[in-house]
């Protein structure tokens, strides 16, 4: 396969899954400030600060209300990380190894960037908003299951499932470790006297906030939450099943292409070592650094992949 | 249903001829379908196409465009239909044709032996922006220049076709030729029950085959790829169309290399060979060492590596030299010098404005003439006399005399029309053909049919996609 193809493999599932999880954290933003009277702007805020974009936001708004803040993340002309921008990177990017994808696929994917583009031309107003997010979400399920049901599962594949775990991951490691920052400095994790809905938008970003509770019946224990998003391997998001599959793709790569790479070496380290926390003690762990070093890694992880596959351009 | 006008005064209907009559032939069993659909489906179902269409991103850029919003060309329903008597004839003229194309360019980069007989002039030649000196004395492998041709031809009557302009570089359209298809069938698979028509879909096997008939004598079972400017090049769904529907690989300048004299491209583990490239780009941005040397599009040393041997391209480097319009004024006398045969298709009279007296005739008929550019193409830079105003018309005038060279002129045909569906019902509007052509060593392959591109503007000749125009399926019947 074409070294250039690969990287438009990786990057379009990366932006893609980028956008999707966008909408997912305005999606459980939008939740917590219809439910909860308390807490002003500060959530919204939240949202820019944990994607490190707020010198770009601080050009153009001055407060941090959520019609700007919903704009931005979505349509900001200035910000190349809109979901808008991101959909036509996707797109473009498939445009690219079309001959790669099936039919299917690709349609899916155009057919988000048609319908996702004209609803984002003009301001979003809050009574259009949840079917604009239910929509930017359904077309990436749509793409996944396309994805699943119709392309061989072979390097093609593989590349595309390393972009969408490697993205997923840095999105939840940041999620989680901004979280965790705000709420506890300490970094101990004793419940102490918490507001719920923290909880509960922190999960709900990530969609976990039913299958937590599945899992732990009700019971919102911070150190639990924090357990679950890292160390649950039956959660799709969390980062131990990020890394389950990253290591997977890798390894397949390595059987089909009949040799071994340091990246994949590389990411059963990361695997390692989360095997390794999920045993630990978590109260003992300082939970930020353990997070940072693993933003790190799957940072060191992408860079690696790109060199070995001859992956950049 | 309302059928508008069903053929305009003096001029040929495809449908319906010149009268008012039942329809011709070919139309019969469509003629009564498209009444029983009526106009309210029948609109209906177009618009269903063009979501087909947008969907799977059957899409065109357009140069200049400042938004670089993408578009579709307008399909229309209402298939054009020719029936096996009339191409017979045509697929004769055309393999004449672009056979003696090849002989031509074979001469043209070796002896020159029709400038020595005096039937063409040497300037005309050797003094073209579109002639290629590197190419002089080397011969392409099978001696093949022009692998894939499209040949344009326009139709005034029952038995009257012409040959427009020959496309000997980098031929665009197949891809709409076979989606067009595509989309009826899924539409209206009940006429495909009730006509028998031939198939189209053979195509991209069918390149890859004459390919590698061509490649055979360096190599067997070669490595093809598609060499494509990238993804805003106005044909790129093209090219990935056509590698898909191949399975190969579709390559930008920047996936190859030449190393140790082999060229390879780079991939996931390392590097692969690569033995014949159908390039979509042109000449000048093969290759920056023997070419513009500013092309970031092309690879750098592959035009050497051509040159000995170990890579095909098609086309031939220098192949445009044969799709020049004013080399075109001679193609009957091409074709007769190298098939030493009457050519079984006309060319449409032309002016070489290069000629005085030519020049003279051509300005003060002006407001009767289609003037094209030299080495135009795409509709740009043409000018239709009786569709243009008094002011372009002297506008024109004088960038005729600063350049005459630069220009030939044809007097302004009838096309023939074949009805399109308007959001008032039918109406006859101009088509051309573009037929495609593949060239081996072995054989020459004609898909039977082509692209019909009409002109969906009332009374326009220009059928274009970058000005407007719109495609439709085009039917050979079977015998």
């Amino acid at each position: 396969m074409l070294g250039r193809h690969a990287d438009s493999l990786f990057w379009m599932a990366r932006y893609l899954e980028r956008a999707e999880n966008s909408a997912r954290r305005i999606q459980a933003t939008l939740h917590h400030t219809l439910t909860r009277r308390t807490g002003g702007d500060e959530e919204w805020e939240a949202i820019i600060q944990s994607t490190g974009n707020t010198d770009t936001y601080n050009d153009q708004h001055k407060s941090f209300v959520m019609a700007n803040v919903i704009n931005f993340v979505l349509r900001g002309k200035a910000n190349d990380d809109s979901v808008v921008s991101l959909l036509s990177k996707a797109r473009q990017n498939a445009k690219s190894v079309r001959n790669a994808l099936t039919q299917e696929v690709w349609q899916s994917l155009n057919e988000s960037w048609m319908s996702g583009k004209e609803a984002l031309k003009r301001p979003v107003k809050i009574q259009d908003l949840p079917a604009i997010l239910e929509n930017i979400i359904k077309g990436s399920s749509v793409f996944r299951g396309a994805l699943y049901g119709t392309m061989l599962h072979n390097d093609i594949f593989n590349f595309l499932r390393l972009g969408t775990f490697i993205e997923r991951a840095d999105n939840t490691a940041r999620i989680v470790g901004f979280r965790y920052q705000r709420l506890l400095p300490t970094a101990s994790l004793s419940l102490g006297d918490t507001d719920y809905s923290q909880w509960e938008i922190l999960l709900r970003s990530l969609s976990a906030w039913k299958s937590y509770n599945w899992v732990h019946r009700g019971r919102l224990d911070p150190s639990d939450v924090a357990s679950f998003l890292i160390f649950d391997d039956r959660m799709p998001r969390s980062l131990l099943f990020c890394y389950g599959a990253i290591c997977k793709n890798l390894t397949d790569l390595e059987t089909s292409y009949g040799r071994d790479y340091g990246s994949a070496h590389q990411a059963r380290e990361t695997l390692k070592q989360l095997v390794g926390g999920k045993q630990s003690d978590i109260h003992r762990l300082s939970l930020r650094e353990f997070i940072d070093t693993l933003i790190h890694a799957n940072n060191d992880l992408s860079l690696a992949i790109a060199v070995e596959f001859n992956l950049e351009r | 249903m309302n059928f508008g006008v069903r053929a305009l005064r003096d001029m040929f209907d495809e449908a319906f001829g010149c009268s008012e009559g039942k329809g011709r032939q070919p139309y019969l069993k469509l003629i009564p379908w498209i009444e029983e659909q009526g106009f309210g489906k029948l609109s209906k179902q177009s618009i269903q196409a063009e979501e087909l269409f947008r969907s799977i991103g059957i899409t065109f850029n357009v140069y200049g465009d400042s938004d670089g919003e993408e578009r579709i060309i307008p399909f229309d329903l209402i298939p054009r239909i020719i029936s096996s008597r009339e191409w017979l004839h045509l697929e004769k003229g055309i393999i004449q044709r672009v056979a003696a194309i090849n002989a031509f360019l074979a001469d043209i980069y070796h002896r020159q032996e029709i400038i020595r007989a005096g039937i063409i002039p040497s300037e005309l030649i050797n003094s073209n922006a579109a002639f290629l000196p590197e190419m002089c004395g080397f011969t392409p492998p099978g001696n093949i220049y022009t692998h894939i041709v499209g040949v344009d031809i326009v139709r005034t009557g029952p038995d009257e076709f012409f040959v427009l302009e020959d496309n000997a570089r980098v031929p665009s359209g197949v891809s709409y030729m076979i989606e067009n298809r595509a989309t009826m069938l899924q539409m209206f698979p009940e006429l495909f029950a009730n006509h028998r028509i031939r198939t189209v879909s053979d195509y991209p096997k069918q390149l890859f085959q004459s390919l590698a008939e061509s490649a055979s004598s360096f190599i067997d079972d070669p490595n093809v790829a598609i060499l494509t400017p990238g993804i805003f090049n106005s044909a790129y769904y093209e090219h990935s169309f056509l590698a898909d529907e191949m399975g190969i690989d579709l390559l930008e300048g920047s996936d190859l290399e030449v190393r140790g004299g082999r060229v390879t491209i780079r991939t996931t583990t390392g590097t692969s060979p690569v033995d014949v490239i159908y390039r979509r780009i042109d000449d000048d941005y093969l290759d920056p060492l023997s070419f513009n040397p500013d092309s970031v599009l092309g690879t750098p040393g592959l035009f050497d590596a051509y040159r000995n041997g170990v890579v095909m391209l098609a086309n031939a480097p220098g192949a445009g030299i044969a799709d020049d319009k004013a080399v075109y004024s001679y193609m009957p006398e091409i074709i007769k010098f190298y098939t030493g045969e009457k050519p079984l298709l006309d060319n449409v009279p032309t002016w070489r404005c290069a000629d005085p007296e030519s020049l003279q005739y051509v300005i003060s008929n002006l407001d009767d003439m289609v003037v094209k550019e030299v080495n135009g193409s795409g509709g740009y830079g043409m000018l239709v006399g009786p569709a243009a105003s008094k002011r372009e018309l002297k506008d024109f005038s004088r960038k005729l005399r600063a350049n005459p060279s630069n220009y030939i002129a044809q007097p302004t045909l009838s096309l023939s029309t074949v009805p399109v569906l308007t959001r008032s019902g039918l109406a006859p509007r101009h088509v051309d053909l573009r037929p495609f052509v593949l060239v081996s060593p072995e054989k020459i392959r004609v898909t039977p049919g082509g692209l019909t591109r009409v002109a969906l503007k009332k009374g326009s000749l220009v059928v274009n996609s970058s000005q407007g125009g719109g495609t439709k399926d085009t039917w050979v019947l079977e015998a």
